[in-house]
């Protein structure tokens, strides 16, 4: 995708910019904290919440559901992540997914970044109520997104067969 | 629309949520009650004219089951009658 910028036509109804980001690497981890802590021999930084994250590095560990955590990290980083992982040999009480490909990135920056966010999701993402440190699975033009925040906006994430569309969508509110 | 409260996200939009049906009453033991009663557990779905207690899904959001209770008639979010069960 050629990202999407206001200053290219001043016609443009929102100040903001829209960018379909490379493949990022990504573990879906369930089971209790302790578990996947002592698993993961105390690597994994977890958030201090629900809809948290935690960020140490490139890394984001996510809490986005009961017993449930998602982390990502940049793709040059999933060979060493699936080495301290180990999901094939994860105790039965745990589950470690490499689900890197699953999932399609957008990141929507600027001043108005918000207002695009606005178009397509429901949820308050107002800095008061979704802080630096927010993530969340919600509603995004529709279909289940992944919604967190990012320096100077927000990122979401949908199921990669939703890309293209998710794409569309986001060039025609900017157009 | 219901902002309906998830006990791990918070209130969020219904449309975030789908429709479990309402709460069943619990299963009686099939050795102890009559055949009328059995039929009617297996047959009849609660469907009061107030408030009912329903099984909704977060599925675009956390994954929960979460059971409310929805006033049939103002689709209000309502208490419910406690743990009188
Ligand atoms: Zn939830």
């Amino acid at each position: 995708m050629t990202p999407v910028v206001k200053g290219s036509d001043p016609d443009m109804p929102y100040d903001a910019r829209i960018d379909r980001l490379p493949i990022y690497a990504l573990f879906d981890l369930k089971g209790p904290k302790e578990a996947l802590a002592a698993w993961s021999k105390d690597t994994l930084e977890f958030p201090n919440g629900p809809s948290r994250l935690k960020r140490r590095g490139s890394a984001a560990l996510c809490h986005i559901g009961p017993n449930r955590w998602l982390l990502r990290d940049d793709l040059q980083n999933e060979a060493a992540l699936s080495e301290t992982l180990r999901p094939q040999d994860a105790p039965a009480e745990i589950s470690i997914v490499r689900v890197s490909d699953t999932q399609t990135f957008f990141r929507i920056t600027g001043p108005d970044a918000l207002e695009v966010m606005s178009i397509g999701c429901t949820l308050d993402l107002h800095a008061t109520v979704f802080g630096p440190d927010a993530v969340s699975y919600t509603e995004f033009f529709g279909i289940k997104a992944l919604v967190l925040r990012c320096e100077g906006g927000f990122e979401c994430a949908v199921e990669q067969s939703f890309g293209n569309m998710i794409e569309d969508f986001l060039t025609r509110a900017m157009a | 629309m219901m902002n309906i409260p998830c006990p791990f996200c918070g209130p969020r939009n219904e449309a975030e949520f789908a429709f479990g049906g309402p709460v069943k009453p619990r299963r009686p033991d099939p050795n102890a009650t009559s055949d009328d009663e059995w039929a009617d557990y297996l047959t009849q779905v609660p469907n009061p004219l107030g408030p009912v207690e329903e099984r909704w899904w977060h599925v675009k959001g956390c994954g929960t089951w979460l059971s409310i209770w929805r006033d049939t008639r103002t689709h209000d979010i309502v208490e419910g009658p406690g743990n009188a069960d």
